[in-house]
């Protein structure tokens, strides 16, 4: 989680994370930002995330996403 | 049927009738019969193709569907006898089945698209390729009339298409609910390009007559017609003037004439999105919203998040983000970062991503090479903003501006939408040398006009009643960006319906008897919608 938590602040420091529930429906990252997110979870983590997880709910928040790498990493 | 003529409003009328009229579990086949009444108004060639995109998006769905639901089925069953290599190659011969039905439907969908949109481009450029090695050139007999909303009604189809290839959600099973989803009549000439969950729960929920509902929709319709009517329509000839013969003009002149564009087109297209959310709220329907006041953006980047945001949504769920996290854009962006730094390896995704995206959505505004620059101009900008990100940064900081000061957010609104209406104008002038050839006017012809002639020689300053039609459409755009700084602090549609019922009621009639007396002759001489061209 921490990892994860390093990740957003690179992106955009000035955001609540622990607290924010709606980062994509409340466009509080942009296509941009989620892109870079990507980039560096694939990274950090070695997973590949497909189209399928491609989903605001899985990107709203620090917990989603966080869930999404483990069951990304269960898969694999 | 043109959507501002006397016989859409009669049809609208029995619409309404007929919705509320019938037992709730049939409004939703209201809307099937007078969807497809709507679509045959434009001639039955027209809904043939249709008809096809709708039958074999349906037909692939379910496919997939039943591939996907034997699977679970026959894995349930053959828990305990299978190996776990047997279980990876009967899901791997699952997947490849259901990837063939989505991409063969898809080639046949973006393929009678591609035909209608673009066989006369790609004809005139392999005609070119053969002039310049001299040979014979393939003469272009082929005519072909574009069926309504193809751009429209193709992309929302393929959308869910992709959605069921996905497992986001389950196949639709009936047909005609699927037929609805794709014809459904107030989106599917100009969008919103929907998603097919969302869209499906507003279109198959049942509905009572609510007067909130009733009066705020009526309220949004008239205020759409106020603005394609008022507005739109009667800056479209003097638009049409300045593009014909800005050769001839000053560059103030033709300055004004690209700002007045900008104005045409934002009343042209959200007046459409204004009439049709409000038909959809009569009836206790939310279409998605396409527009979130775009000219109050601070970025080029910001203003394509909130101008025609369903097009964006769709170019960003279906390609900006399959491009970007492929594995050989990944994989470049890790080059990148080794040798570049960490900002610009991370850029290297979407750089590549945009680059294609807007290349895209030139090509799908119109099959020209200005179009083609226009969509790759804004791409540019995006771009290099999003690379320049740190040293933007570093000279905010150093020169201390805050980023919630007014001046200093005043001046990013005006300078992105100056800088909106000198992209928005390259494709609409004609040729794309007639675009840059706009821009060069602008800013090389420096005569200064010396009367309201000179100045804006396309209002028509001898007739009484054009100069007050035109001035009609100025109040109009002042009031427009009055409501716009408004709803920044709070909602005012909510703010309109508290005034008293008479207030309301003699707003809303002043506003008919202006569209009646100055609207129906400008929407007569201007035709029909912009978008609908697309």
């Amino acid at each position: 989680m921490d990892e994860l938590m390093d990740i957003l602040m690179e992106i955009d420091p000035d955001i609540d994370y622990a607290n924010e529930t709606n980062l994509i429906d409340g466009k509080v990252l942009d296509s941009m930002s989620i892109l870079a997110l990507i980039t560096e979870i694939c990274d950090v983590f070695d997973i590949e995330i497909g189209p399928k997880w491609m989903r605001n709910e899985n990107f709203n928040s620090v917990e989603a996403m966080w869930n999404m790498i483990q069951a990304i990493q269960e898969e694999e | 049927m043109a959507i501002t003529s006397l016989s859409f409003i009669l049809f609208i009328i029995a619409v309404f009738i007929a919705y509320f009229a019938v037992p709730k579990r049939f409004q939703w086949i209201v809307l099937l019969v007078t969807s497809t009444v709507f679509y045959l108004s434009y001639g039955i060639k027209s809904a043939l193709y249709i008809f096809v995109t709708a039958s074999t998006i349906y037909g692939a769905t379910r496919w997939m569907q039943s591939i996907t639901d034997n699977q679970k089925k026959y894995l349930k069953e053959n828990k305990a006898t299978l190996s776990k290599e047997e279980k990876s190659a009967y899901k791997d011969k699952n997947k490849k089945a259901r990837k063939r039905i989505m991409v063969l439907t898809l080639l046949l969908n973006v393929g009678i698209l591609c035909v209608f949109k673009y066989f006369h481009f790609a004809l005139e450029q392999v005609n070119a390729v053969i002039g310049l090695f001299g040979g014979n050139q393939i003469s272009d007999v082929y005519k072909f009339i574009v069926p309504l909303g193809i751009s429209f009604y193709t992309f929302q189809s393929v959308g869910y298409l992709v959605d069921v290839y996905f497992e986001y959600y389950s196949a639709e099973k009936n047909y005609f609910k699927v037929l609805l989803f794709v014809t459904f009549f107030p989106q599917m000439t100009q969008g919103p390009i929907s998603d097919f969950e969302k869209l499906s729960k507003e279109l198959f929920t049942e509905y009572t007559l609510d007067y909130k509902n009733y009066s705020w929709g009526l309220q949004r319709m008239v205020w759409g017609f106020a603005k394609k009517m008022l507005i739109a329509d009667t800056l479209a000839p003097m638009v049409k003037d300045v593009f014909t013969n800005y050769s001839q003009y000053t560059g103030i002149t033709t300055l004004i004439g690209a700002f007045l564009y900008s104005i045409q087109i934002y009343a042209d297209f959200s007046g459409y999105m204004d009439i049709m959310c409000g038909i959809c709220e009569v009836m206790g329907i939310k279409l998605t919203e396409n527009f979130d006041r775009p000219y109050f953006s601070k970025s080029i980047a910001e203003y394509w998040r909130r101008w025609h945001i369903s097009l964006g949504d769709w170019f960003k769920k279906y390609i900006y983000y399959t491009i970007g996290m492929s594995n050989w854009s990944r994989k470049l962006a890790t080059k990148t970062k080794d040798k570049f730094g960490k900002h610009l390896g991370n850029t290297v995704p979407a750089t590549v991503a945009l680059i294609v995206v807007w290349t895209a959505t030139g090509l799908w505004h119109g099959a020209t090479w200005a179009y083609i620059a226009w969509g790759l101009v804004n791409g540019l900008f995006i771009i290099f903003s999003l690379w320049m990100e740190p040293v933007y940064a570093g000279a905010k900081s150093k020169l201390k501006i805050n980023d919630n000061n007014w001046a200093w957010q005043a001046f990013q609104i005006l300078r992105t939408f100056i800088l909106v209406t000198f992209i928005k104008v390259l494709p609409e002038v004609g040729t794309l040398s007639d675009g840059i050839g706009l821009w060069r006017q602008v800013f090389t012809n420096h005569v200064i006009p010396h009367t309201k002639m000179e100045l804006m020689p396309y209002v028509n300053w001898k007739h009484n009643v054009d100069i007050l039609a035109f001035l009609l459409a100025m109040f109009f755009t002042f009031l427009q960006f009055c409501a716009s700084v408004i709803q920044n602090k709070q909602p005012v549609r909510a703010y309109f319906n508290k005034l008293p019922q008479v207030v309301r009621v003699f707003i809303i009639a002043v506003l008919v008897v202006l569209i009646a007396s100055f609207g129906v002759q400008a929407t007569w001489d201007a035709g029909g919608f912009m978008y609908a061209n697309y």
